[in-house]
């Protein structure tokens, strides 16, 4: 069944062509309402399809192909949009939350000269993110994926004039485009093996003994292209080792960090494992791998987080965290259980994010939570949404709590998914614990320095501190709303024995599988077990920094002050790379300048040529441009004689024509077929020894050798009207 | 030696006045001091006129000497005298002229070579008595050449004009714009009013 | 006396009018050369009228005189007005094309 799903990012990109053309000249309530309308309109296509239309489709959605895209021989790929349960949803979360952020961006942009570049940079991503999820095979969620990487640098060094912030998008650029080389390895992989690039036929293919169970280097070809196509996930989702630029990325605007790096663009990478699941499966080695890389970067970004001291950093290394907490879920096989969280996440991190963003507003741009603090009082909008997106993060209460349960439940069961390496999904769900009351705590610490207690801030500061106007505080009521319930449509089957409750897994099914099998008392455990640690992480938080930096804050910082250094300074893992990667290449490619382009090009390809056309060109100009009008009668006279030299020269061939014929040779020196003048002479030596045997004759000669050997044969033509001759040689070899 | 059909005494006369033209050309092309290159080349001219002469060309034979050897010589002459200054060495052997009168001479060496050998020694017939007169070469240039004739006097003229337009001394041009400047002055300080002067009304004024 | 005698020599007054016009610093001798070559050619214009008995040769040498009067005039005129600028009339001294 077909349904017009290209309205749905066409809507976008149109509103970007629009306000890149015309945005200028028009106010700024205009251009809100183009970009907004775009992205509302898509919402509302988007709503139509998975409402009313998806329920009435076949098995594998609906489905929108605009046309051939290329065509190369066996290789055939349409440029086609399926919308199922799975890409639906990511729509709906897309296209809703991309529109509050338009809202929220209204006001919070509102004295940015560059208004109308703003929104059509965030509709362009909005249509590249929506390409992404929407796209029928893998080149087309592609072209998704480096869309999103480019509007994630325009983005991000939005505000380019500081030299931080561009950087701050190259490295984003850079480091995705580490992880999109491991995509597209991913992707030829595949091609390679299952002979296909669109999703549907891939999962036909991903069968036990089918094409991509083939051997390959070891292990299977199916492990090998999920690996990689992994790596290119780690890139465009934050994971170890490529999460380098997501904290850097907060040098970008707060919406566009709430929209990009929080709900919708770093989800990109859970998304593809998701729809690639029938061949993850097929390698539980992969699986094991995402699953260790997914816990330990929960852990590690959870750790980074106690130390930071800018409100969006704590946010950005969440983020990172929460992000391995979905790699896990779908590592350990648990699609349904990352796509949750991926679904719960986006809502209260956009909205953590955009009340950072009201937060900063207040505090004059700063976003220094040393200097906060007793904002509940001053922010009482902000300070509400807060806390119950605090409480959905820290899994207390409201939805994080359901998502983040069936990622520890879901990877204490894997036995099934991940075969022999269901070790690995016991242990990363007990990391996970772990990082969760990490997460606990660290977001609990914030929320207590920020907005327990007294002010630290100057008084200058102090003064302006302000509530957010409604086109800010408006949003985040709703993001507020879908932090709290969003978890609802997520109730896990297994333990309430009402499969139907699960309204999430309805939709997800389908196209991911059923549901994890998770016994009762597993799940009943995780559930308590994770909100003891919660409730712990946020009571330690308590005890340190409640109300404000409090005594045994202060006297764990002086006690182990290195480490809380080393912690703060995020490890020095970006010092590392620096020394690892960035140093050599570097110099490399100054090595590179030096060699390739100072002497190979510069010296040599360039100057050679100059020195040429110099040298010619004056030995030119002294002929032609001296001035000295003698000369130019002497070059006359010289062009005079030698035309007439070569004028009158006798016509001798190129190249004599010799036949041999055993020791005799017939040589024939006309030119061409024309008949020869009569006034020309030719005289033939047969062994160039200078003196011609045969002179005075015609054109064809004939002359027998008396010994075998190689001769060299001169014909000199003489006109003998004119005087001149001239001589051809040949050789020839008589046996 | 002398060539068939020709007679002694032609042939003395014809070598003598070749060997006047030549040596007398060469002397001017390498004679430092102008005058003398100026005299020497009146000789050559005189050759010549004698040598047309020989060839029945009676007309030209005049021609040459009243226009070359009388009007243009005196040109050279007046010149001369304006401009009279000696070199050190008079010829000037740059790689680049010499090639290009070596590329001359192989010119003329090749034309000695083959055109010489291919033409007709033969004496021409000594035309009629009238051939070369003032009257024959004169009723062919204004009955056939009538046009060449006319444009040839339009361009003396314009040659004339021209002569005395380029070297034209240019300070009494210099003095005539001064004059012309002064008179303008005079002029406008003679057309401002002055006190007792009728007023003129005034045009439209932004005061 | 055969034509071709005429022509050698007209050809070897034109090359020794063209030496001097190449190899003379003097801009006026160099124009003295240059009667020289036009006389080379009337030389030989008149030579092959008189063999070929047509007065059309002497008419075209008539025409080639009063033209070379015509250029001398203006060339000299041309030569004082050089004078008159760069006081040399050393033809290597005024070789720059533009001031």
């Amino acid at each position: 069944m077909t349904f017009n799903l290209r309205l749905i990012p066409l809507l976008p990109f149109l509103g970007a062509a629009i306000l890149m053309l015309f945005g200028r000249k028009w106010s700024r309530d205009t251009v809100v309402a183009v970009a907004a309308g775009a992205i509302a309109g898509s919402c509302l296509v988007a709503f139509d399809a998975f409402f009313t239309a998806l329920p009435l489709a076949e098995p594998n959605g609906l489905r929108d192909t605009v046309g051939t895209w290329i065509s190369a021989g066996p290789l055939k790929i349409d440029l086609a949009f399926r919308l199922d349960g799975l890409s639906g949803l990511l729509c709906l979360i897309i296209t809703f939350i991309g529109f509050l952020i338009h809202i929220y961006s209204a006001g919070y942009m509102e004295h940015d000269p560059d208004y109308p570049r703003f929104f059509a940079y965030l509709n362009l991503f909005c249509g590249s993110m929506l390409v992404l999820v929407l796209g029928d095979s893998l080149p087309v969620m592609f072209i998704g994926w480096e869309g999103v990487g480019l509007c994630s640098y325009l983005l991000i060094g939005f505000w380019y004039k500081e030299t931080a912030n561009a950087n701050a998008g190259k490295k984003a650029f850079i480091v995705n485009r580490i992880g999109d080389f491991g995509f597209l390895i991913g992707m030829f992989l595949l091609y390679q093996y299952a002979g296909t690039l669109n999703f549907q036929e891939i999962n036909a293919t991903a069968t036990e003994g089918g094409v991509l169970t083939q051997p390959l280097w070891g292990t299977t070809a199916a492990f090998w292209a999920a690996l990689f196509l992994f790596v290119g996930a780690t890139g465009k989702s934050a994971q170890i080792p490529l999460y380098v630029w997501l904290p850097d990325a907060m040098a970008g605007p707060t919406p566009v960090s709430a929209l990009i790096h929080a709900a919708t663009m770093v989800t990109a990478g859970v998304y593809m494992v998701a729809r690639m699941h029938l061949v993850y499966l097929l390698a539980p080695g992969a699986l094991a791998i995402v699953t260790a890389v997914g816990a330990a970067t929960a852990l590690f970004a959870a750790v980074i987080g106690f130390a930071q001291n800018d409100f969006k950093k704590v946010l950005a290394y969440s983020t990172v965290s929460q992000l391995g907490f979905m790699f896990v879920g779908v590592g350990t096989g648990n699609f349904e259980g990352g796509i949750f969280h991926l679904y719960t996440h986006a809502f209260f991190k956009a909205g953590l994010f955009l009340c950072a963003g009201s937060v900063m507003h207040a505090m004059s741009g700063s976003g220094d939570i040393t200097i906060m603090g007793g904002l509940r009082k001053k922010l009482p909008w902000t300070h509400a949404v807060f806390v119950v997106c605090w409480l959905a993060i820290c899994g207390v209460v409201f939805s994080g709590f359901l998502s983040k349960d069936s990622i520890i439940a879901g990877a204490m069961s894997a036995d099934e998914t991940m075969k022999d390496f269901a070790w690995v999904g016991r242990l990363a769900g007990y990391a996970l614990s772990l990082a969760a009351l990490g997460t606990a705590f660290y977001m609990s610490r914030l929320y207590f320095l920020v907005f327990t207690g007294e002010t630290r801030a100057s008084d200058e500061i102090k003064h302006h501190i302000h509530e957010s106007p409604a086109s800010m505080v408006g949003p985040l009521v709703v993001l507020a709303i879908g932090a709290a319930l969003a978890g609802f449509t997520g109730l896990p089957g297994g333990l309430f024995d009402h499969p139907s409750w699960n309204l999430l897994n309805d939709e997800l099914s389908p196209v991911l599988g059923p549901e994890m099998e998770v016994s009762r008392l597993t799940e009943i455990g995780v559930m308590v077990g994770a909100t003891v640690f919660a409730l712990l992480g946020i009571g330690v938080a308590w005890i340190f920094y409640g109300g404000g930096y409090r005594e045994p804050s202060r006297k764990f910082a002086s006690a182990v002050p290195k480490l809380v250094k080393l912690v703060q300074d995020k490890f020095r893992i970006d010092e590392l790379y620096q020394f690892l990667f960035v140093r050599p290449l570097k110099r490399f490619a100054q090595a590179i300048y030096f060699v390739v382009d100072r002497i190979l090009i510069d010296k040599i390809l360039v100057g050679v040529p100059v020195a040429a056309v110099d040298f010619f060109g004056r030995l030119a100009r002294s002929v032609q441009g001296s001035g000295d009008g003698q000369r130019y009668m002497a070059v006359f006279a010289l062009g005079a004689a030698g035309v007439l030299y070569f004028a009158i020269r006798p016509m001798a061939p190129d190249a004599l024509k010799v036949t041999v014929s055993g020791m005799g040779v017939d040589v024939d020196a006309r030119r061409g077929n024309k008949p020869t003048p009569e006034a020309l002479e030719y005289s033939y030596d047969f062994d160039d020894g200078g003196k011609p045997e045969l002179s005075g004759a015609g054109p064809t000669a004939h002359h027998t050798y008396a010994r075998p050997g190689s001769y060299t044969i001169r014909v000199d033509v003489k006109d003998t009207h004119w005087k001149t001759s001239s001589s051809v040689k040949q050789k020839v070899t008589v046996r | 030696m002398i060539p068939d059909g020709v007679s002694t005494g032609d042939f003395v006369v014809f070598c003598i006045l070749t060997a006047m033209i030549g040596f007398f050309a060469i002397f001017t092309i390498t004679r430092k001091n102008p005058v003398t290159a100026v005299m020497s080349l009146v000789a050559t001219f005189f050759g010549l006129a004698a040598m047309y002469a020989t060839l029945s060309a009676h007309f030209l034979a005049v021609l040459q000497v009243l226009v070359y050897a009388g009007a243009i010589t005196v040109l050279f002459i007046f010149v001369v005298m304006i401009l009279n200054r000696e070199e050190v060495t008079p010829l000037s052997f740059r790689p680049m002229r010499v090639l290009g009168v070596l590329a001359g001479v192989y010119l003329f060496v090749k034309f000695v070579d083959v055109v010489a050998v291919g033409m007709p020694t033969g004496v021409p017939l000594i035309p009629s008595d009238s051939f070369g007169t003032v009257a024959a070469v004169g009723d062919l240039l204004f009955r056939d050449f009538l046009y060449p004739f006319e444009a040839i006097s339009i361009l003396l003229l314009v040659a004339i004009v021209g002569g005395v337009v380029i070297s034209r001394s240019h300070q009494k041009e210099v003095a005539a714009n001064v004059a012309a400047a002064y008179r303008k002055q005079v002029h406008e300080l003679s057309s401002h009013d002055y006190p007792g002067a009728p007023e003129e009304p005034a045009p439209e004024g932004h005061h | 006396m055969p034509t071709i005698y005429y022509l050698i020599l007209s050809f070897a007054l034109f090359l020794i009018g063209t030496t001097g016009v190449l190899l003379r610093r003097n801009a006026l001798i160099v124009l003295m050369a240059i009667e020289l070559q036009l006389n080379g050619g009337n030389l030989a214009l008149i030579a092959f009228s008189r063999q070929l008995g047509d007065l059309k040769g002497h008419v075209f040498a008539f025409l080639i005189i009063a033209l070379a009067a015509a250029e001398a005039a203006v060339g000299l005129a041309i030569l004082v007005g050089l004078f008159r600028g760069r006081q040399t009339v050393n033809l290597d001294e005024i070789t720059l094309m533009k001031r």
